[in-house]
C-alpha cells in the first residue's frame, strides 16, 4: 500500500465516516456484561437484592460510564494531535509510574502498584500500556513500509526499557509481559524481517540474564511459587494452586448452558478469590456455561477483528501500527486472562478487558479502543462508504 | 512481507490463541463438566458423623453386663475468651468445679492454640447445667458429653464381656470403623462389635467458602446399638470366679515356701500359677459360666490405664481367656475317651502278652502298680502307674473311677498292635477328633486355641520342621499311644473342649457348638440376631455306652475307690454329681524341676439327666483330687441350688 499523508479529514468537507457499530456493540454488551457479572459475584444470594446492594458493580457502571465519554472523545481525535501527543503522553504516564514508586503510591500486598486519587485508585500501569503502543506506533509509524532500520529497532528499546523497567520494579510481571509481547508485534507489523526479529529476541534474553545476575530484576519467590505451583495442579491445592482449581471447578460446573443467572453456588458462596477482578470470567462460565463463555470470547474476536480490519484501512502507516497493536493489546489479555482461569497459564494478573473490575484498566481500554477508532472515523472514505452526514 | 500480508499472519496468530481457549472450555464445560461439578459440590458439602450409643450386654436373666452412660465434661476454647476476662473465668470455674484455681490456670495452660483444653471430665449433671445457663460468665468454655462404657459387675465375667478399645489397623479396615470409635477388643464385645456399636449418624451441611454452615441438607439420626443376651448366669458365673481364686489360693497356701511367697512379684516355680474352668449346658451348649483367674476389672480400660499398670496385669496373664486360650495336657479326665472307644468297640486289653484279650468290660484286669513297654529297637521304658502300689483287680469302670493307667494302656497297646485285627493305630485320635479334641469348637469369642491331638504324621512333621520339640531320633511308638490314653504327651486341650466332649458323652452324643450369646435384641425388644445352639456333629454312642459312662463317673465321686470320693464325702449333693480327676505331669524340658502338676476335674450334674458340665484346671495346683474336685464342688453344688460352704483341700489322688 502506497503512503498516502492525506490532509485530515474533515468534517465540513467530507464527513466523518460512520462510527463503527459492531465495534461499539461489542464492547458495551461485554461491558454491561461486566457489571452484571460483578453484581453477580459480589452478592451472597442475589435473588431478592437490587443493585444497590454490591457498591463493587455500582462503581464500575460509573468507570463505565466515563470511559463510553473517553471512547467517545478520543475517537473524534485526529492523526495529527494524536502524533504529537504520543511523547507527552509517554512522558506523563513516566512521572506517574516514578510517583508510585515514592512513599506517595499505595501498596497492597506487596506490591507498590497505585496511586490513591480521592476514593480513586489509579494504576498507572494499566495506562501505560495504550501509552507505549501510542509512542512506538508514532516512532515507527514514520518510515515507509517494509522497512525496518536498525536504529528504529533501538530506539524502540529506547522507549521500552524505561517503561518496562519501572512496571517491573512495581513488581508487576503482567504487565512487563503485556509489553514484551507487544513490541515484538508492533516492529513486525512495522517491517522487521526474521533476522531482525532473531536478532531482538537473543538481545531481550541476554539483557535478561544481564539483569538478573546483576540483581538489578529478580523473580520474587512468589512468582517462582507460583510457576512451580502452576506447574504440578495436584499439589498445594489449598494454597498456591487454590485460585485455579476453584476457578477450573467453577467453569467446569457451569456445564454447556450454564447454572443460570445468580444461580451459580460457586460464584454465590464465594469459592473463587478475586472473582470480581481476575477471576470475572469463572463467573460468565458457571451461570452461562461453555455457551456463555464462547459468546464472551467470540464478541472479543470481534472486536479484535475489527480492530484489525481498521489497520488494514487506516490511512497511515501510524494508524496502522496503532489499532494492530490495540488489536494485539487485546487479545493477549483476553489469551492470558482467560487461560489463566482454566489453569492452562499460570496466574498473572491480567484484567479481562471491560469485565474486569477496575477503573484504570476500563478507562485505558476505552481510550485504546476510541483512539484506534478515530482512524476510522477519520480515514478516507472507501467508494460506496456512506458518511455520518 | 508486505504488510497486509502482516496483518493477516498476525491475525491468524489470534485466530489460533481463541481457538485454542475455546478448545480448552469445551474441555471443562463440556467433556469434564460432571467431574467438576460433582467435585465442586462435594467441597460445598460437610458430613458431621454423630455417635451412636453402644449397645448393652446382659446375662440370662437381664443382668446388665456391660452399658454406657454419658460423662460430662468441661472444655475451653482459649481463643474465645478475652486475655482480660481469663483470670475472671478461672476464678469462676475453680469454684463451680471445686478445682484449685492454680489447677484450673495449669490447665487453660496446657491447651494448645486451636485445640480445646480439657479442664474436667465427669463434672455433676448439676454443675453443667449451672455453666450452660450461664454461659456468658464463661465464654470460650463448653460442656460436651461423651458416652462412655460401665461394666457394673467389676471383674465378674470378665473374660466373656471382655473390654472395648482403640481400633488397630486391622480393626479400621472393618467398614463403618472410625479412628475416633472405640471398638471390642476382646470377648463378647468384641466378637459382637459389630451388633454393639450401630450406626452413627450423619447430618450433611452447605457451607460456603469460609466453611461457615448456611443450612441442613440431610440428616440421619444415630441407631443405637443392640442389646446382646448372653447364657450365662451371674450368679453361677460368682460361684465360678469365687470358687476358682480359693482353689488357686488353697493351691499355693500348701506349695509356698513362706506366706505370700506365690503371689509375690518372682513366685517359686512350684506355685500355682492360674486358675480357669467353665460350666456348659450339655443339652444345648450353651456357656453357663466361664471364668479365668487371675482376671481384670474392664472398666479400667475407659479411663485408659498406665503402661505399669498393664504390663502387671499382662504378665500375670489376667487378660488372657484360659478357658479358651490355654493348652493343657487333660491328663486322666482324658480317660473317658479310650472308654467310651472301647465300649463302643468292645474292644478291651490282653491280661498279659500273648494271652487273649479281655471279652468284656466287666472282665477283671490286674492293675499293677508298673507296665514295662518295648520298643522296637530293645530298648524299654517302664510305665509308673500314679498310684505305685497300683489299684488291685479292676474292670473297665473301676479302672475309670479309681483311675487306673495301666488299664488304659493296655488299651492304647491293643489300639497299637491291632493292626491284624483291622484297628486302625490312629483309632483313639479318630475318635477323639470326633469328639472335638484338636480343633476349634467355634464358640463366639475370639482366640480360642485348637488343641493338639498327635498322631504318626504330626510326630514326623514336628520331628522334620521343629526340633526339639520331640524325640530327635526315632519313630511315633507304642509309649507314644501309651502317653495319648492317659492324657499325657504332645496331648493338649483346652477346658472348653473338655467340657464339650464331656457334655457330648453324657448328653447321648451330640456335639454341640459353644456359645456364649443367645440373641440380640433391638431398643424395640425385637429380635435383630439369632444365635441358636447348633450341634457339630451327632456321634454314633450307644446309649448303653451313657448310661454306663454316667455311672461309673458317679462312682469315682461315690465309691470307695472313686479318686474324687474324698472331694465330696459331705456333700450332701454328691448322689446327683458325677465326674473324673485328672492330674497332668508338666515336663519342664531336662531340668530337674519341681513337682508342678496341673490339677483337672471334670464334674456333671445331675448324673442322671446332666444339666451342667463344669470342666476346673488349676495350672500347677496340684492333684485333681486335691485341689480340683473340691473347687469343682463348690460350683456344682451351687449349680444344684446349694450355698456352698469353705472350699477345702481333699485327699491326694489322680
Amino acid at each position: 500500500m502506497d503512503i498516502v499523508v492525506s490532509a485530515p479529514v474533515s468534517r465540513t468537507r467530507h464527513g466523518a465516516i460512520r462510527p463503527d457499530f459492531v465495534l461499539i456493540g461489542s464492547v458495551t454488551a461485554l461491558a454491561a456484561l461486566g457489571v452484571l457479572m460483578i453484581f453477580s459475584a459480589s452478592v451472597g444470594n442475589v435473588a431478592d437484592l437490587g443493585l444497590g446492594s454490591s457498591p463493587d458493580a455500582q462503581r464500575q457502571l460509573v468507570f463505565i460510564l466515563a470511559g463510553a465519554v473517553v471512547f467517545a472523545a478520543a475517537s473524534l481525535v485526529e492523526e495529527r494531535p494524536m502524533r504529537l501527543a504520543a511523547p507527552i503522553a509517554y512522558l506523563a504516564v513516566v512521572a506517574l509510574l516514578l510517583l508510585v514508586l515514592t512513599p506517595l503510591g499505595t501498596e497492597v500486598r506487596g506490591a507498590q502498584r497505585w496511586l490513591q486519587l480521592g476514593s480513586f485508585q489509579l494504576q498507572p500501569s494499566e495506562l501505560a500500556k495504550p501509552a507505549l503502543i501510542l509512542a512506538l506506533a508514532a516512532l515507527l509509524g514514520s518510515d515507509p513500509d517494509e522497512q525496518l532500520p536498525w536504529r528504529r529497532i533501538v530506539q524502540t528499546m529506547a522507549v521500552l526499557l524505561p517503561l518496562a523497567a519501572l512496571v517491573a520494579v512495581q513488581p508487576d510481571l503482567g504487565t512487563s509481559i503485556v509489553f514484551l509481547f507487544v513490541t515484538p508485534i508492533l516492529l513486525f507489523l512495522a517491517g522487521a524481517s526474521l533476522r531482525q526479529l532473531g536478532g531482538i529476541l537473543l538481545a531481550g534474553a541476554a539483557g535478561l540474564l544481564v539483569a538478573m545476575q546483576t540483581g538489578f530484576f529478580a523473580f520474587k519467590d512468589y512468582q517462582i511459587a507460583r510457576l512451580t505451583a502452576f506447574l504440578d495442579p495436584a499439589a498445594d491445592q489449598l494454597t498456591l494452586n487454590y485460585n485455579q482449581l476453584q476457578s477450573k471447578l467453577t467453569i467446569g460446573s457451569g456445564g454447556l448452558f450454564g447454572k443460570g443467572l445468580f444461580e451459580g453456588d460457586q460464584t454465590n458462596l464465594s469459592f473463587v478469590p478475586h472473582q470480581t477482578t481476575d477471576f470475572i470470567f469463572t463467573a460468565v462460565g458457571e451461570q452461562l456455561g461453555f455457551l456463555g463463555a464462547a459468546i464472551v470470547i467470540g464478541l472479543f474476536a470481534v472486536i479484535v477483528w475489527r480492530l484489525l480490519m481498521i489497520a488494514a484501512t487506516a490511512n497511515s502507516r501510524f494508524g496502522r501500527l496503532f489499532a494492530a497493536g490495540v488489536a494485539g493489546l487485546i487479545a493477549f489479555h483476553v489469551f492470558v486472562n482467560i487461560g489463566m482461569t482454566v489453569g492452562m497459564l499460570p496466574v498473572t494478573g491480567l484484567p479481562l478487558p471491560f469485565m474486569s473490575q477496575g477503573g484504570s484498566s476500563v478507562i485505558a481500554m476505552m481510550a485504546a479502543v476510541g483512539l484506534a477508532h478515530s482512524f476510522r472515523i477519520h480515514r478516507s472514505p472507501v467508494p460506496g462508504e456512506r458518511r455520518l452526514l | 512481507m508486505r504488510p497486509g500480508y502482516r496483518l493477516l499472519a498476525l491475525g491468524a496468530v489470534f485466530i489460533a490463541l481463541f481457538s485454542v481457549l475455546t478448545l480448552r472450555l469445551w474441555y471443562l464445560q463440556v467433556t469434564e463438566a460432571a467431574t467438576l461439578d460433582q467435585q465442586a459440590e462435594n467441597q460445598r458439602i460437610r458430613l458431621v458423623t454423630s455417635p451412636a450409643p453402644r449397645g448393652e450386654i446382659v446375662d440370662r436373666d437381664g443382668v446388665k453386663l456391660a452399658g454406657s452412660r454419658v460423662s460430662l465434661s468441661v472444655v475451653v476454647d482459649r481463643e474465645l475468651i478475652d486475655e482480660d476476662s481469663e483470670d475472671e473465668v478461672i476464678q469462676r470455674l475453680a469454684g463451680l468445679l471445686d478445682i484449685s484455681a492454680i489447677e484450673v490456670r495449669a490447665r487453660f495452660n496446657e491447651a494448645r492454640a486451636g485445640s480445646l483444653g480439657s479442664i474436667s471430665n465427669d463434672v455433676d449433671a448439676d454443675d453443667a447445667l449451672y455453666l450452660v445457663d450461664h454461659s456468658e460468665d464463661f465464654p470460650g468454655v463448653r460442656v460436651e458429653a461423651v458416652a462412655v462404657r460401665t461394666y457394673p459387675e467389676g471383674e465378674l465375667g470378665a473374660h466373656v464381656i471382655g473390654y472395648i478399645g482403640r481400633p488397630s489397623e486391622q480393626d479400621l479396615e472393618t467398614p463403618g470403623v472410625e479412628g475416633a470409635d472405640l471398638v471390642g477388643k476382646f470377648g463378647v464385645e468384641r466378637s459382637y462389635d459389630v451388633w454393639l456399636r450401630g450406626v452413627p449418624g450423619t447430618t450433611k451441611y452447605r457451607v460456603n467458602a469460609a466453611s461457615e454452615i448456611l443450612s441442613v441438607v440431610g440428616e440421619e439420626p444415630p441407631r443405637a446399638g443392640g442389646t446382646v443376651q448372653t447364657t450365662t448366669d451371674s450368679e453361677l458365673q460368682l460361684a465360678l470366679e469365687e470358687a476358682l481364686t480359693e482353689g488357686l489360693a488353697l493351691a499355693r497356701s500348701s506349695q509356698e515356701p513362706w506366706p505370700g511367697a506365690c503371689t509375690s512379684e518372682n513366685p517359686p516355680e512350684q506355685c500355682a500359677i492360674r486358675a480357669s474352668g467353665v460350666v456348659i449346658d450339655p443339652r444345648d451348649g450353651s456357656i453357663v459360666a466361664m471364668g479365668s483367674i487371675p482376671s481384670f476389672d474392664p472398666s479400667i480400660f475407659v479411663g485408659g490405664l498406665t503402661q505399669e499398670e498393664w504390663s502387671v496385669l499382662q504378665d500375670k496373664g489376667a487378660f488372657n481367656n484360659f478357658a479358651i486360650q490355654g493348652s493343657y495336657a487333660p491328663a486322666s479326665t482324658f480317660k473317658v475317651v479310650a472308654y467310651s472307644l472301647a465300649l463302643e468297640q468292645s474292644m478291651y486289653p490282653q491280661a498279659e502278652e500273648d494271652a487273649l484279650a479281655l471279652q468284656n468290660h466287666t472282665d477283671d484286669y490286674f492293675c499293677s502298680g508298673r507296665l514295662e513297654f518295648h520298643f522296637q529297637d530293645e530298648s524299654q521304658q517302664v510305665f509308673n502307674d500314679w498310684t505305685p502300689a497300683g489299684h488291685g483287680s479292676v474292670d473297665l469302670h473301676e479302672a475309670l473311677a479309681a483311675s487306673c493307667d495301666l488299664y488304659f494302656w493296655e488299651l492304647a497297646l491293643r489300639v497299637w498292635r491291632g493292626a491284624e485285627e483291622g484297628i486302625d493305630e490312629g483309632a483313639l485320635q479318630d475318635w477323639a477328633e470326633q469328639l472335638g479334641f484338636g480343633s476349634a469348637t467355634g464358640i463366639d469369642l475370639p482366640f480360642e486355641q485348637t488343641g493338639l491331638v498327635p498322631d504318626r504324621e504330626w510326630f514326623e512333621t514336628t520331628q522334620r520342621e521343629t526340633p526339639g520339640r520331640v524325640r530327635a531320633e526315632g519313630t511315633w511308638s507304642g509309649g507314644d499311644v501309651m502317653n495319648l490314653v492317659i492324657g499325657q504327651g504332645a496331648l493338649t486341650s483346652t477346658p472348653l473342649q473338655l467340657a464339650n466332649a464331656y457334655a457330648a458323652l453324657v448328653n447321648g452324643g451330640t456335639l454341640w457348638q459353644p456359645r456364649v450369646v443367645s440373641h440380640v435384641i433391638n431398643a424395640d425388644g425385637e429380635i435383630i440376631f439369632e444365635n441358636p445352639a447348633k450341634p457339630l456333629r451327632k456321634l454314633t454312642l450307644d446309649a448303653a455306652t451313657v448310661t454306663l459312662l454316667r455311672r461309673d463317673l458317679s462312682l469315682a465321686v461315690n465309691s470307695g475307690s472313686g479318686t474324687a470320693r474324698s472331694a465330696f464325702a459331705d456333700s450332701r449333693v454328691r448322689s446327683l454329681i458325677g465326674g473324673k480327676t485328672g492330674t497332668a505331669e508338666v515336663i519342664q524340658g531336662d531340668t530337674d524341676a519341681t513337682d508342678v502338676d496341673t490339677a483337672w476335674f471334670v464334674g456333671v450334674a445331675p448324673i442322671d439327666d446332666p444339666e451342667y458340665v463344669v470342666a476346673i484346671v488349676i495350672e500347677r495346683g496340684g492333684s485333681g483330687g486335691r485341689i480340683a474336685a473340691p473347687t469343682a464342688r463348690k460350683v456344682l453344688e451351687k449349680a444344684l441350688g446349694l450355698e456352698p460352704g469353705p472350699l477345702v483341700a481333699a485327699e491326694d489322688a489322680d
